[in-house]
């Protein structure tokens, strides 16, 4: 009987430990993260019959965890999206579940992360790591977690960072009834890989970045299944299908970053082979700031970028200028456009944003393409979008106290 | 007698000229000199920060931030601010590297695109996230980033001053120059005025409530900032401000500008 009243007792006392073992976890747990809704009212119905409006819903959540000592830390960041009209942007990811462990002389990042390399702004070429989500903004710069063990060394000749990184994830496409896609609908389900690995290839990259003074440098390399695809058409059940084929690539990156006053000169390049023949891409420009124009506290940026790829015959221009309010709510505007000589093409975008009282923001992105007046054969880059202008608002709530 | 007059006038004038030389510049480096042994052998610091932001109707807005500060011997020290609200800025943090001769470094990190952008030092002189404190103000100043000039002494608020003036060395400083009070006991800096570009009296800076550290370092516990052209007012109250707590240069690299929160 006593030895039961114990085997309980000493059960009870477990759980009671384990319980208050948890509130001791979970009060130290700090929950940041966001909310936020998206409306995108296209001006016209899409080339292939799709609705004007579209709108979706985002939630996602971060669980950080910090030791006293600030020497492990540990991130959970799920991301939740519904869409209203296309399946293909519903998304569940992990952005980061990621344990950050701080030696002496070095430092490891195991677990699903997100990481960016470069400086341009318009295009991000040596960045890499980490998939796009596409659907998620015309920018680009949305990212999926990659599970990974990142082990990051500084020394004074600059940091080092090696990466193993487990598994792929593929790109989203907007599906059939999703604005800004391509006009056959892209089966990701039947995503095929040159590595017989398929999406379960380990692949690796390193990366060494050093400043001196006024210059920034990066090198990296990376091997393993290429983020961006290479499409191939196929027919399944009596249906024009296009197919993402990822094969496996070898990318070297140079970053460059010198700063000369309020100018700031960038360039990025890659060189990649895999895909076909070994091809370079490079990104380079400057971009140069009048802090307080016309005697106010505004700030003006002005950025310019152009553009090479081995692979295309234009070279698209990139001219934008960034004006930032400084005020108390933290107001921006980011407006520029896009010119390709070649195809005749131009694109403008206008992105705005503000704070809204302590916890949120509300922003808006507007984006029109013309494809010009150029009738020669050249292929146009956003040839299917022609009928695609669109403004978006999204109001971001923020998690947290 | 009005010739006369003027001639004296000429030479007062003459005479007081001559005095600024060397003397007056020496005396106001020594002034200054006095006042740095406040942060030589501090060692590292942290502190929480709160900024109340007011505009010209009254409006009260809140930051909050945490700073932690590096002495470097020998050269700049290194800071690096995180930023705990408003919500949609947490975890945005500038990493600041002074240097005692030269342009600073400094580096921002955007947790949201988790990138290190790499600030222009030209480019820190405007309002620091609506704040009537700029990058400039908020990075540390080392003695060697100015010239000193002794002007006067003066009482402020009944107490003992030297007045200095300090022309900063940075060609891309905000200023052209800063009239400084400096505590005749206490060697602190009580308040500055700070010139544009334009030589227009733009911002005066007032340091209130001294505690002295580890018998040693004077620390003000709160820094207003008045704007004149805007009548906009930024205070910046330190709370809890800790000595030796063990940081070292590894906590002051852009591999901790990343994991900082």
């Amino acid at each position: 009987m006593i030895s039961y009243l114990l085997r309980r007792g000493s059960r009870v006392v477990r759980i009671i430990l384990f319980i208050s073992f948890c509130n001791a976890v979970l009060a130290e747990v700090e929950i940041y993260g966001e909310a936020s809704y998206e409306n995108r009212y296209f001006v016209e119905e899409g080339l292939f019959g799709q609705d004007k409006s579209h709108s979706s819903f985002t939630l996602s959540p971060e669980f950080y965890f910090e030791s006293e000592d600030q020497k492990t830390s540990f991130t959970f960041k799920p991301k939740i999206r519904r869409d209203s009209v296309d399946n293909e942007r519903n998304l569940f990811d992990i952005q980061d579940f990621s344990l950050v462990k701080v030696q002496d002389s070095y430092e490891t990042r195991i677990g699903i992360r997100r990481d960016f390399w470069g400086v341009t702004e318009t295009v991000h070429r040596v960045d890499i790591i980490n998939q796009t989500d596409q659907v998620e903004s015309f920018d680009g710069e949305d990212k999926l977690g990659q599970p990974m063990i990142n082990l990051s060394l500084e020394r004074e000749w600059g940091t080092l960072d090696l990466y193993v990184l487990i598994g792929f994830r593929e790109r989203t496409f907007a599906g059939e009834k999703g604005r800004l896609r391509l006009p056959f609908p892209i089966d990701r389900n039947s995503a095929q890989y040159e590595s017989s690995a398929e999406n379960l290839r380990t692949d690796f990259a390193i990366r060494w970045s050093q400043y001196y003074q006024d210059l920034e440098l990066a090198l990296s390399h990376f091997s393993g299944t290429s983020r961006e695809p290479e499409f191939k058409a196929a027919l399944k059940n009596n249906t024009n299908l296009i197919i993402p084929y990822y094969e496996v690539i070898d990318q070297t990156g140079l970053e460059v970053l010198y700063i000369v006053g309020g100018l700031a000169f960038k360039l990025e390049a890659i060189s990649r082979s895999g895909q076909g023949d070994r091809f370079s891409a490079a990104t380079a420009g400057f971009e140069y700031t009048q802090v307080g124009i016309l005697s106010s506290s505004l700030d003006l940026g002005w950025l310019f970028e152009f553009n090479h790829d081995d692979r295309y015959k234009d070279s698209p221009i990139a001219l934008g200028a960034r004006l930032t309010f400084n005020d108390l709510y933290d107001s921006q505007i980011l407006s520029g456009v896009i010119r390709n000589e070649e195809t005749g093409e131009t694109n403008v975008f206008v992105e705005a944003s503000r704070r809204v009282r302590n916890c949120c923001r509300l922003s808006f992105e507007s984006v029109y393409f013309n494809e010009g007046t150029n009738s020669n054969s050249v292929q146009k880059t956003f040839e299917y979008l022609k009928q695609d202008d669109f403004a978006r608002f999204e109001f971001i709530y923020y998690l947290g106290n | 007698m009005r010739k006369l007059f003027k001639h004296f006038l000429f030479v007062s004038l003459f005479i007081f000229l001559n005095f600024t030389n060397a003397d007056d510049f020496d005396r106001g480096l020594e002034i200054a000199l006095a006042t740095d042994k406040n942060f030589s052998g501090f060692g590292d610091s942290q502190t929480n920060l709160k900024m109340l932001l007011k505009n010209r109707k009254g409006f009260v807005t809140e930051r909050k931030m945490k700073m932690k500060l590096l002495e470097v011997p020998n050269d700049g020290d290194k800071s690096l601010i995180v930023f705990d609200s408003p919500r949609d800025v947490r975890g945005v943090a500038v990493l600041s590297y002074a240097h005692k001769v030269g342009s600073d470094e400094q580096w921002l990190y955007l947790p949201a695109l988790k990138r290190v952008k790499r600030v222009a030092s030209k480019n820190r002189t405007g309002p620091f996230l609506g704040s009537e404190f700029s990058l400039e103000d908020l990075s540390f100043q080392e003695i060697e980033k100015y010239t000193y000039e002794y002007l006067r002494d003066e009482d402020l608020e009944g107490k003992g001053c030297y007045v200095i003036k300090r022309i900063p060395l940075d060609p891309y400083s905000g200023y052209t120059k800063q009239i400084v009070w400096i505590d005749k006991t206490d060697s602190v800096i009580l308040q500055i005025h700070h010139y544009d570009r334009k030589s227009f009296h733009l911002k005066t800076q007032i340091f209130k409530g001294y505690k002295k550290y580890l018998n040693k370092f004077w620390r003000p516990n709160e820094i207003h900032m008045i704007n004149h052209q805007t009548n906009k007012t930024t205070t910046l109250f330190f709370e809890e401000m800790t000595f030796n707590t063990g940081l070292s240069e590894k906590d002051f690299t852009q591999n901790s500008l990343k994991r900082s929160k």
